[in-house]
């Protein structure tokens, strides 16, 4: 139990932080506006074509890239959960924490959840916007909630890859060039924003294994069809396993770095 | 009376072999301030962070309580509060958040960290601002409140690594009088180190000089002053002339070891101790043989002259020099990891 208490408690620092920089909510709060009413609606003209329409799967380009903006958000969310560790070390926090009696696992695992909680806030809010601008979710209020779920999986996986490379890089700014350098490919050799029909065939494979395809897949297929389970389990199996092992790694790197 | 701490022949030598700790050993009795006097990269930081377990010694054996930190690290950490060099306090957070939180780490029920925390706060003179966030404390407030948060568990042992570190005269003063409040109201057990003499005078009942990962000195601080040499009584009389039986029979004071005379006409009496005492035997004597005195003054040996006598070097030159420098900051980096 103080295991999942001490979990709860580095969450709640990152959330209490959050939730009172008003900068960090508006910017949640406007960003997917930006990119749903902005982009969505400019790259709509395109989905008029019928080959464009069956590429995409639906008539509207707005509901295919919907997914794709869920998933890019709380890859950037919870891509940046590292610098709380590096900023944590700077000002002697980790160590205050680590002279405490909590678990030591809990520290990252907690700054995962955190990530997990904002990034969940923040897909209810792309959902709200969507359907607003006239998006349907074809699998109902349950399917919402699991695709918010699916994105909360998702985000562990990059915040636990980032923490446990903050574990090792000594500097935020190394951090944020070493994110930003792979979060951009990952997002577009991924079929978030584009279907893969319209890529060539080598970019087309490399999307086939990305993880944003694989996360893709399941919140796309509760968008625009409904309930299929056939053509999600994949893409959730996939997520939930990457998401294990990668909180299992930051904890790893986590303590092979402070027990000296 | 029970040792608080037992450290013996502990042993850290970092990776890339600067030997940060070497063979020091020392004891903390119950309820005693014990003050880790040296200069940066001496070793200091790297004792405290083995002693409570944030590092793992290279050899030796440390008992905090009777515990032994490598087999029971859950056991000392829950006895002992520990505010860093950095003061440790999330400035995003409130004064209250940020001690709740600490409160939380250790695992304490709501109602503790609410009775437990009011008093800490009122203690160290925080509780109207703890509803502020941190970034609007002071520096020396900061301190307190990380200070306060050490304490929130109500930990046996406290220790304060640099504890006044760049803070003003002003406000260093008045966190000695919280750390002095702490023992005499709370029978607290400290352990603190710091680069600053006044600091380790003042507070602590014993010091120890440490230099280069070893301890050169341990007594009480006026033991160590007296160790050293005596007091230094300085007279000027009103004339030059008709001296020398006044100066014959000031040798033969008892306790005068040296009486000479100084360039600028001034004379220096070395004494073994208690100088103060002589002073007056001093006046009667001069007034004994019709000679007037101008001035004269009395001065103690300071710990600055324990270090310079232990060390070799002042504080300030052992943190100048180049050697010292690399290795400071090989220390520190290894530290912060």
């Amino acid at each position: 139990m103080t295991f999942l208490s001490d979990i709860w408690y580095v969450a709640w620092r990152e959330l209490v932080k959050f939730f009172r920089s008003k900068v960090r909510v508006t910017v949640t709060l406007i960003q997917p506006l930006l990119w749903l009413g902005l982009m969505g609606n400019v790259l709509q003209g395109f989905a008029k074509a019928p080959y464009v329409q069956w590429m995409l799967g639906t008539k509207s380009y707005l509901a295919f890239m919907t997914p794709g903006i869920i998933l890019m958000t709380v890859l950037f969310g919870g891509v940046f959960s590292g610098i709380s560790i590096i900023w944590d070390r700077r000002i002697g926090y980790l160590e205050k924490m680590m002279a405490a009696p909590i678990s030591r696992g809990a520290i990252p695992l907690g700054k995962m959840l955190a990530a997990a909680i904002q990034g969940g806030i923040q897909v209810l809010i792309i959902v709200l916007i969507a359907t607003a601008l006239g998006v349907r979710f074809a699998a109902g209020p349950a399917g919402v909630l699991l695709i918010i779920l699916i994105a909360m999986v998702f985000s562990t996986i990059l915040s636990g890859f980032s923490l446990a490379m903050a574990v090792r890089i000594k500097t935020q700014e190394t951090l944020m060039a070493l994110v930003n350098f792979l979060t951009m490919p990952l997002m577009f050799t991924s079929n978030a924003l584009f279907p893969r029909a319209a890529m060539p065939s080598w970019l087309s494979a490399i999307a086939r294994v990305n993880p944003v395809t694989h996360a893709v897949a399941p919140i796309r297929e509760l968008t625009l069809h409904g309930w299929n389970w056939g053509a999600m389990y994949i893409g959730i199996a996939v997520i939930v396993g990457l998401a294990l092992g990668m909180a299992l790694f930051a904890q790893w790197m986590f303590h092979r770095a402070t027990v000296e | 009376m029970n040792a608080a701490v037992e450290v013996e022949n502990l042993v850290k030598v970092y990776k890339g072999g600067v030997r940060a700790v070497d063979g020091i050993s020392f004891s903390i009795k119950e309820r005693e301030i014990f003050g880790f006097l040296g200069p940066n990269g001496a070793g200091k930081s790297t004792t405290i962070k083995c002693v409570i377990g944030l590092l793992r010694p290279t050899s030796g054996t440390i008992r905090v309580l009777g515990a032994d930190v490598r087999r029971d690290p859950g056991v000392v950490k829950r006895s002992i509060g520990y505010a860093a060099q950095e003061t440790a306090v999330d400035d995003r957070l409130t004064g209250w958040e940020n001690l709740y939180l600490q409160g939380r780490f250790y695992h304490l029920s709501r109602a503790e960290i609410r009775r437990r925390g009011e008093e800490v706060l009122k203690l160290f003179g925080l509780w109207e601002r703890r509803n502020d966030t941190a970034d609007t404390y002071s520096g020396g407030m900061l301190k307190r409140l990380d200070i306060a948060c050490a304490l929130i568990h109500r930990p046996k042992i406290l220790f304060l690594d640099e504890p006044t570190l760049g803070l003003d005269v002003q406000t260093r003063k008045t966190i000695w009088e919280y750390i002095e409040a702490l023992r005499a109201e709370h029978e607290m057990t400290i352990f603190l180190t710091t680069h600053y003499m006044e600091e380790a005078d003042v507070l602590s009942d014993r010091v120890a000089i440490i230099d280069r990962g070893r301890i050169v000195a341990l007594d009480r601080p006026g033991a160590l002053k007296a160790a050293i040499g005596g007091d230094l009584i300085t007279v000027r009389f009103s004339s030059g002339d008709g001296l020398e039986p006044v100066l014959a029979a000031l040798r033969d004071l008892p306790g005068v070891r040296e009486v000479k005379l100084a360039p600028d006409g001034i004379y220096r009496i070395v004494v073994e101790r208690d100088g103060d005492r002589l002073i007056p035997r001093i006046v009667r004597l001069a007034g004994e043989h019709g000679i007037g005195i101008h001035s004269i003054r009395l001065k103690r040996p300071t710990l600055d002259d324990v270090y310079l006598h232990y060390t070799g070097r002042e504080i300030r030159e052992a943190e100048g020099s180049r050697e010292e420098h690399i290795r400071t900051r090989v220390m520190s980096w290894r530290i912060r990891r």
